[in-house]
């Protein structure tokens, strides 16, 4: 799933935070799962039971933005995103170069962005519920502030590798 | 100057190959400091934009096209298509074809028929003496299909976009545009298969065509479950789509018994890598578009698409142009995700469904998941078929024109898209 066996050097850093993409990714795959399985239930209830679980509408739109978040994040470390390198990749170093710097920091500046106001947001609503469910509205926003901090360290990671004359794409 | 300030902070991040999600969040941060908004709106604005119910399909949709790839249910629909189609001249190309209308309805994912069509079909194809650019262009141009045919997830999308259009009309509407398409690319598949003088498939009977047809019948129910379930208005789009991926995974588990743990772990993880790269667009995007609305954007671009020319004819050619000149060097989700806001106000006012152009787009952007420089399609079909991006190019203009003469349709002639549409009203 990633890309380790490519990896030039493989530094604690480097496994601690290859280690954390995949607990993103781990976690997110139990939620699809999850959200699978309550979705079933959702229409077992309504046109079997006849009985629908009203729960399931609320925690299916909570389960998406963790999953969202959560692969969010490991994207940014696996270089899943979707991103246009070939104008980049065509051009002489003189230009080449400073772009990475430009789309290492320019991920770095959202993510911090993301972790604040993901943060806020979560404080902001923590006292409210969920309609329908027994847990504070805030838990919507936790995981953007995750894929925030989370992005946040990944950048740092790829800026340390630009710092010493690496490509970020080639960790 | 804000409006600069937005575009600009967008292109340089583009241009950098900073991830479009990101380049597009970072370019309304911009755009926000600047005019003095508080950015809490914005970042509210991104949880919304993904908390909306009708976009919970996608997991569904995703999940239940990796399931059918892992599970066995391509290897049924080819020998399906082969038994019903090879025997014409060059058989395998229109097998070929006729796989990826069958799968598309499935997956709705082009580059997942691309990957596991072209995983089964390419082999074959190359071992009874065709060309391999052969082998990749008729693969890699007949997945288009799988965003056009319903049910499909780039569909969701574009509605979600549009501002809720109904999805059980742009799954109808896709039906016969996906399908003419197929036609054109057969038609081409067949000609040229002809001219290099390729074999024909015996025709293995009767007996072999209803056996085929039987153990193909329950992976093609998922399609049917899905796009049933929405049209019949029984369900909702998010339920059937569901009820589709359950369906999936009791199908390859228990009917099919191909899918084993690794098959499914590798279904889960990379349904939450598409998931999250399409619904963090979705996110920055609906933030994005909500600075495009404030600086009026979709409707100066229409007062100036008007300007240029009053005739209807002219704008849907230099629409289509320009979607299709993006759909070259962008992929579709975040092109569906930008455009859709910005283009709609100009065609609604030709006079144009909402739902017409919906179609129209799908056609575009999956044509340019085939093209070079960024064409994801081609990408993965020539990884499969060993050849190289530029001997695949070379000889794959045949089958762009054979898309484009039904995209021509579909934009002039409003009955190929809305018939069914509208008998559904």
């Amino acid at each position: 799933m990633t890309s380790d066996d490519t990896t030039p050097m493989r530094d604690p850093f480097h496994r601690m935070l290859d280690l954390t993409a995949r607990i993103c990714m781990t976690v997110a795959g139990v939620q699809l799962v999850a959200l699978i399985a309550i979705f079933g239930w959702l229409v077992f209830g309504r046109y079997v039971l006849n009985d629908t679980p009203t729960w399931v509408e609320q925690a299916a739109l909570l389960l998406v933005v963790w999953i969202t978040f959560l692969g969010g994040a490991a994207g940014v470390w696996n270089k899943a995103h979707l991103s246009i390198d070939f104008v980049r990749e065509m051009l002489p170093p003189m230009v080449r170069i400073p772009l990475r710097w430009i789309a290492v920091l320019g991920v770095l500046i959202f993510a911090a962005y993301l972790a604040w106001y993901g943060w806020e947001l979560a404080g902001k609503t923590w006292r409210r519920r969920i309609p329908m469910l027994a847990i504070a509205e805030g838990w919507r926003a936790v995981p953007m502030a995750i894929c925030g901090v989370l992005s946040v360290l990944y950048s740092l990671y790829h800026l340390a590798m630009l710092i010493r004359g690496q490509d970020p794409a080639e960790h | 100057m804000g409006l600069s300030i937005l575009f600009g902070i967008f292109a340089i991040g583009l241009l950098s190959g900073m991830p479009v999600a990101f380049a597009l969040g970072l370019a309304t941060v911009g755009g926000f400091l600047y005019e003095g908004l508080p950015l809490f709106i914005g970042f509210q604005r991104i949880m919304s934009g993904i908390s909306v119910f009708s976009l919970l399909a996608i997991p569904f949709f995703i999940f239940a096209g990796e399931l059918m790839m892992q599970g066995g249910i391509a290897g049924r629909l080819v020998r399906l298509a082969a038994s019903a189609v090879g025997r014409s001249r060059g058989g395998l190309g229109v097998v070929n074809v006729a796989s990826s209308m069958l799968f598309g309805g499935i997956s709705g994912s082009a580059v997942a028929d691309t990957s596991a069509l072209g995983a089964i079909l390419m082999p074959v194809m190359k071992e009874k003496g065709y060309d391999a650019d052969y082998a990749v262009n008729v693969t890699v141009t007949s997945s288009v299909a799988g965003v056009v045919i319903p049910p499909s997830h780039n569909m969701i999308l574009y509605a979600v976009a549009a501002g809720g259009i109904s999805v059980s009309q742009l799954f109808m509407a896709g039906v016969v545009p996906g399908i003419l398409m197929c036609l054109c690319l057969g038609v081409v598949a067949w000609y040229i298969a002809v001219r290099r003088g390729y074999p024909a498939e015996e025709f293995p009977g009767w007996r072999a065509l209803v056996i085929s047809f039987a153990v193909a019948i329950p992976g093609l129910l998922t399609a049917v479950i899905i796009v049933g379930g929405v049209l019949s208005g029984v369900m909702t789009v998010t339920e059937s789509g569901a009820f589709g991926a359950i369906w999936a995974l009791l199908v390859t588990i228990f009917v099919y018994r191909e899918l084993t743990w690794a098959g499914f772990k590798l279904a889960v993880i990379s349904a939450v890598r598409t998931t999250a790269l399409v619904m963090i667009l979705v996110a920055t995007a609906s933030s994005f578009a909500y600075l495009l609305a404030l600086y009026r954007v979709p409707d100066n671009l229409a007062t100036f698409v008007t300007s240029i020319s009053s005739n209807p004819i002219v704008i849907l050619l230099l629409l289509n142009l320009t979607l299709l000149l993006l759909g070259m060097i962008m992929d579709m989700a975040a092109l569906i995700l930008i455009c859709t806001p910005i283009f709609l106000p100009v065609v609604v006012g030709l006079g144009m469904d909402p739902v017409q152009f919906g179609v129209i787009m799908m056609m575009n952007l999956g044509l340019g998941l085939c093209t070079p420089p960024v064409g994801s399609c081609l990408f993965v079909g020539c990884v499969v078929g060993g050849i190289r991006i530029e001997q695949a190019v070379r000889t794959i203009w045949p089958f762009y024109l054979a898309i484009l003469v039904a995209l021509m349709l579909v934009t002039y002639v409003p009955a190929v898209s809305m018939t069914l549409p509208n008998l559904l009203k």
